[in-house]
């Protein structure tokens, strides 16, 4: 049904700018915003949510806008990062208590779903205020997955979980995003979003740093050259092969007994190293792209976004 | 970014990490006393909003001026010629029990309830203090606070008298009734940190103990004067008419009950142990009628009311120490 | 379909208002009223003018508006203050349905703690069944209102609870025995108007007659619900809290 559409959203307060002019559109699928603290990230999720404004721009889901218009919840689910729920209750009471709020046909059904779906079954008889982070984390998840919502968003959502609730998690967000829900979830941990999302959103001081797949966009940085780890039969004839070459920037003799080399051009160095080895009869016996990495991706971003405000201050 | 490896010809497992991060610290570190001082300091400034944003300081800013009023505008019609209008140790007795009531019962959560909501006891615990320091602090900063508020507008009081007086005798008969007001107000600020301090302590929530204190102070004091309102048998006017006639003070003759009714909240306990203490009771603005010896009973149900009140105080730290 | 009260937001209310200690808490002073009733009435069986003293300063001025500020400024304001106010938000239940849910609540919840007792006391009292009949209703209709405002007070600031004690303390208790004209601001003279109409005393010193107590209360009771419904409307979350 919808996307969530954001187009020249800002938000200030007072002198601080928070959101930087974002324009982008998040469609079904898990989608990772990435960020360091206080890019952002919390406050674009907010304003989705509809708990919070744009200072300028416009940012509706599914063509309506979210802010003052309560129906919206109908077809959204959002999971908080404050730890707060009502801790006297259980949490099968309030996920059926949410259930119930969103005026669902049958809350109990829904109820046992969504609690199953988290894998809450056991602890679900005890108060929240007995729970572990994770496990508020997870019930919170519960309570906005319980009307069965086509958009879920979640902020920082691994945050306090150990690496099998973690997985659990990430797995179920890849389920949810494979069954062509939009899922926006954000982070400021690389794995995270490596593993489960396939689109990421890069946010940076408020601005859109990148956006797209990141592999892709690792390509798009052509400045910086990749880097690949090479390990080949005859590692300085290959080296002397590759210097000769003009998309070869560097070439290092490790002392692993590999060669590690640096091209601006993606393209024609993987079109031409096993032609290259070939011809002189070098084998190929291991070729690594060392830095596709989400972090490259990301410290690259950062590193190149702070230099560069850093220049551009005072405007 | 990545840390920097060396490339080692040898080509084993040379690792070096370079200890860029982490540092130990080997300077001078302050002691015990120091850091309770600084932890009395921080308290202190919070209790009027200072280290928080503008929106904390209104409540504190309106009760200050608003004790400062009574002062100011003695010194204005002192200017003009007229007497005194204000008295040291009883200043504007109603407004000094409301503002007073509501100074602390939302500052004192701005103290306590504050921390214990956000969990950071167990970082003040961890450090080499003792258990007791804590509401220690907590309380010298209160009354220090309590007692400014309640020092600074006698002062500005006495000095607003004092410009306005002329000769070395008068300036010493001013002086003479300005110290016991001072008294009295240490007196007030002691006791009410305590009972705002301890009653602040029982919850995290700042709302809940603001409530809590409020309900306190209002209840007993609505109580007690209900209860000398009743008991009274026109002693009052008594007691006013006998100091016209005589010209000085006579202690009038007051019924058990109505002694006993001024004993159920601090502020009459106040006005008791004052009296008491001074010989004299000043007739018109007192909430309590002159105690006589009773007024023994008085100051020792304040002393109790006080330690009750530390006690409970620091019991509350020592078992928040335990659980947090 | 039920656009207003809302059953589920009611239950979840009232256990967080009267969650553990909290109950007795409300319950002393009640208690105390009581108390006080009996232990004058044993002393003094022959009434003066001790009722009006004790029901109406103590209960009426007193008890009232303080139980009301405490349940009021709860109901909300606690939930905004530790963010679980965004469960509740965060579903298409109508903003009006919340506020007057809550309002429901914390006024029946103070008309318990508060206007019950005062009932009671009075009652209790030997003189006049009438005066205490008028001042129970009185204590309804002040719970009614000062909730409703408090209410507001928890929407629209953090501070609700001492913006809250100035309101009563200093407004209502200082400036509006004072100033003649604070009466026509003030819910504790809306409350004691209804309840001189009942029955009239001169020591309730009510200043307004009924049909003024009953508008001005009206108007002020319903301009409070619907400005916190569109306060309420326009949330925001602005970051973490100071």
């Amino acid at each position: 049904m919808s996307a969530i559409e954001l187009t020249s959203v800002s938000r200030w307060y007072g002198n601080v700018v928070a959101v930087n002019d974002i324009t982008m559109s998040i469609g079904p699928g898990v989608t990772g915003l990435l960020g360091p603290n206080g890019a952002g990230k919390s406050t674009i999720l907010h304003m989705i949510a509809g708990f919070l404004a744009p200072s300028k721009g416009t940012l509706t889901i599914g063509g309506k806008p979210s802010w003052e218009n309560p129906e919206i919840y109908r077809s959204l689910g959002l999971v908080p990062e404050r730890d707060s729920v009502y801790a006297f209750l259980t949490g099968e009471q309030f996920v059926n208590a949410t259930a119930k709020l969103h005026k669902l046909p049958d809350p109990d059904a829904a109820t046992r779903r969504a609690i199953e779906m988290t894998d809450m079954a056991a602890a679900k008889d005890r108060r929240i205020a007995t729970y572990s982070k994770g496990m508020r984390q997870r019930i919170k998840v519960a309570a906005a997955l319980v009307h069965d919502p086509e958009i879920l968003l979640l902020d920082e959502p691994f945050n306090g979980m150990d690496p099998r609730q973690r997985l659990h998690m990430m797995d179920l967000l890849g389920k949810l995003g494979a069954e062509g829900r939009v899922i926006l979830f954000s982070s400021h941990i690389l794995e995270e979003v490596e593993k489960v999302s396939g689109t990421i959103q890069v946010m940076v001081a408020g601005r859109l740093a990148a956006s797209g797949d990141f592999r892709a966009i690792r390509r798009l940085m052509t400045s910086r050259p990749h880097v690949f780890n090479v390990r080949s039969s005859d590692d300085r004839k290959l080296a002397a092969v590759l210097v000769g070459r003009p998309y070869t920037n560097a070439v290092e003799f490790t002392g692993r007994g590999s060669l590690q080399v640096r091209t601006s051009d993606f393209g024609a160095f993987c079109a031409q190293i096993a032609v290259l080895t070939r011809e002189n009869g070098i084998a190929l016996r291991e070729l690594l792209p060392t830095d596709e990495s989400l972090e490259s991706v990301f410290g690259y971003l950062i590193a190149g976004s702070s230099s560069s405000s850093a220049q551009g201050q005072g405007s | 970014m990545p840390a920097d490896t060396p490339t080692a010809t040898t080509g084993a497992a040379a690792g070096v990490i370079h200890d860029l991060g982490y540092r130990r610290y080997d300077g001078p570190r302050l002691g015990r006393v120091q850091m309770v001082r600084a932890l009395t300091w921080h308290s202190f400034r919070s209790a009027f909003g200072f280290g928080r944003g503008a929106k904390a300081k209104i409540v504190p800013a309106i009760a200050f001026v608003a004790l400062l009023l009574p002062a100011v505008v003695n010194a204005a019609s002192m200017a003009n010629g007229n007497g005194r209008l204000v008295f040291y140790d009883t200043y504007q007795p109603v407004l000094r029990d409301l503002v007073m009531t509501i100074f602390v019962a939302v500052q004192a959560p701005e103290l306590v309830s504050r921390d214990l909501r956000s969990r950071v006891l167990p970082l003040y615990f961890a450090r080499p203090i003792k258990t007791s320091d804590y509401p220690l602090a907590k309380y010298l900063a209160f009354t220090a606070a309590c007692a400014v508020m309640m020092e600074v507008p006698l002062l500005v009081l006495y000095l607003g008298t004092i410009v306005n007086v002329h000769g070395g005798a008068e300036v010493w008969a001013q002086t003479r009734e300005f110290i016991p007001g001072l008294l009295v107000g240490l007196m007030w600020a002691v006791v009410l940190a305590a009972i705002s301090l301890f009653l602040a302590s029982l919850t995290g929530r700042r709302a809940f103990a603001t409530g809590t204190v409020a309900i306190f102070f209002l209840a007993t004091y609505t109580l007690a004067e209900i209860l000398l309102q009743v008991e009274n048998h026109g002693i009052r006017q008594q007691q006013a008419q006998s100091i016209q006639n005589a010209g000085h003070f006579v202690a009038p003759a007051v019924p058990m009950a109505e002694q006993v009714s001024g004993l159920f909240s601090p502020f009459t306990l106040f006005d008791g142990v004052r009296m008491w203490l001074s010989g004299h009771g000043t007739g018109q603005s007192d909430n309590v009628l002159y105690p006589g010896s009773f007024g023994a009973v008085y100051a020792l149900v304040l002393v109790v009311l006080l330690a009750a009140c530390l006690t409970g105080l620091f019991a509350r730290y020592r078992k928040a120490a335990r659980l947090s | 379909m039920s656009a207003f009260f809302n059953p589920v937001i009611a239950s979840i209310t009232v256990r967080a208002t009267l969650g553990r200690r909290r109950t007795l808490l409300f319950a002393i002073p009640a208690v105390v009223l009581i108390a006080l009733t009996l232990a004058v009435r044993a002393s003094h069986p022959a009434g003066s003018s001790w009722e009006a003293q004790i029901l109406g300063d103590f209960g009426f001025s007193v008890l009232l508006p303080l139980l009301a500020l405490i349940i009021g400024t709860g109901v909300l304001g606690a939930e905004i203050d530790d963010g679980s106010a965004i469960h509740l938000l965060a579903t298409p239940v109508r903003r009006g349905s919340i506020v007057l849910t809550k309002w429901v609540v914390a006024a029946v919840l103070t008309m318990l703690f508060a206007a019950v007792p005062e009932l009671i006391a009075g009652l209790l009292a030997p003189s006049s069944g009438k005066l205490a009949f008028a001042l129970f209703v009185g204590a309804l209709v002040g719970s009614v209102i000062y909730t409703a405002v408090f209410v507001l007070a928890s929407v629209l600031t953090t501070r609700a609870i001492a913006a809250g004690l100035l309101y009563v303390l200093i407004w209502e208790g200082l400036l509006g025995n004072i100033v003649g004209g604070a009466r026509i601001l003030s819910i504790a003279h809306y409350s004691l108007g209804v309840a001189n109409a009942i029955y009239p005393d001169k020591d309730l010193n009510a200043g307004l007659g009924l049909s003024t107590s009953l508008v001005l209360g009206i108007v002020v009771t319903v301009g409070a619900l619907v400005l916190a419904s569109r306060r309420l409307s326009s949330f925001a979350i602005k970051g973490e809290p100071a």
